[in-house]
């Protein structure tokens, strides 16, 4: 077997179709992790949803106008 | 051999590097046409100013040859896949480290990241090895229907065939066939000089050869 059928032998232990997907994925994987800044996964872990917010927001507004004027009537009650 | 892709992309402002290989891995192969060392010179320059094809171009040209390379080292495709992951991240994370001397080619830089892997993932498998100083065999996970009979008995073949060479012998040879290194780069890479190179090189193709075809011809069918 001379230098040149060796070589083309050894192409036979090329990956397949699911190893070369396989080492891919782990690469991007990787690739896209290294490009991800830690700040934006802890950003990202905080992040609330706009909607979400605006309803927080709107109960947090509503519950103010109800129990401030409560909390005026109820101190004056204390004194 | 020119390939022509029709790649569909998500919008610009959310392209990543990785997204980018995904779509292409998922219309390519490895290895595509072997180009010349000027144009990957160009490519490893374009890909340190953050070209994404130039990156993308010179992950397809290598990730099957590093395969290749370390199959022959290691002794099992589970291996052969974290060996080839690790080193091919590396190439691409480290092509600010890359310094071509006078007439060295990237594929050589390449093969001795891949190398340098499979060497510490060797030195990690210490103890199991046998009394022989071999790692032993791990037969594959995976059945490879897609493998056609031939290749699959070359493969089993030289497989074997490799087995009964030294680690050095098979890091040496498949620098050789699996990277497709001269004598002098491999030099390089192992330290010895390239006449013991040669001289291991066309001991151990004689070896690997005669066992293969007595394989091929008799137990393997």
């Amino acid at each position: 077997m001379n230098d040149t059928e060796l070589a083309q032998i050894w192409t036979a232990l090329e990956p397949n179709g699911r190893q070369r997907a396989r080492i891919e994925n782990r690469v991007f994987e990787w690739v896209e992790a290294r490009e991800t800044s830690l700040l934006a996964e802890w950003l990202s872990l905080i992040k609330v949803d706009p909607l979400q917010a605006l309803g927080f927001a709107a109960m947090a507004a509503v519950s103010l106008l109800m129990f401030t004027p409560l909390g005026w009537v109820a101190s004056s009650m204390l004194r | 051999m020119a390939a022509v892709l029709t790649l569909t992309f998500a919008p610009a402002e959310t392209w990543t590097l990785a997204g980018f290989f995904k779509a292409l891995s998922s219309r390519l192969g490895g290895d595509a046409e072997p180009l010349d060392e000027e144009i990957i010179q160009r490519l490893v320059e374009r890909a340190r100013a953050g070209d994404r094809d130039a990156a993308q171009r010179l992950y397809r040209q290598n990730v099957d040859r590093v395969f290749r390379t370390v199959r022959g080292m290691l002794r099992s495709d589970a291996e052969a896949e974290d060996v080839t992951q690790d080193a091919m991240l590396a190439v691409l994370t480290s092509l600010d480290r890359y310094s071509p001397r006078e007439g060295a080619r990237f594929a050589a830089w390449v093969a001795s990241v891949a190398t340098n892997t499979a060497r510490r993932r060797f030195r990690r498998r210490r103890p199991e090895l046998t009394e022989t100083g071999e790692l032993p065999d791990v037969p594959d996970e995976q059945a490879q229907p897609e493998r056609d009979v031939d290749t699959a008995r070359e493969r089993a073949a030289l497989l074997r065939a490799l087995a009964e060479l030294t680690p050095a012998e098979r890091e040496i040879v498949s620098l050789r066939y699996g990277a497709e290194l001269n004598a002098s780069e491999i030099a390089k890479l192992v330290k010895l000089e390239p006449a013991n190179v040669r001289k291991i090189l066309e001991r151990t193709r004689e070896c690997l050869g005669a066992r293969i075809e007595t394989l091929l011809k008799g137990t393997i069918a």
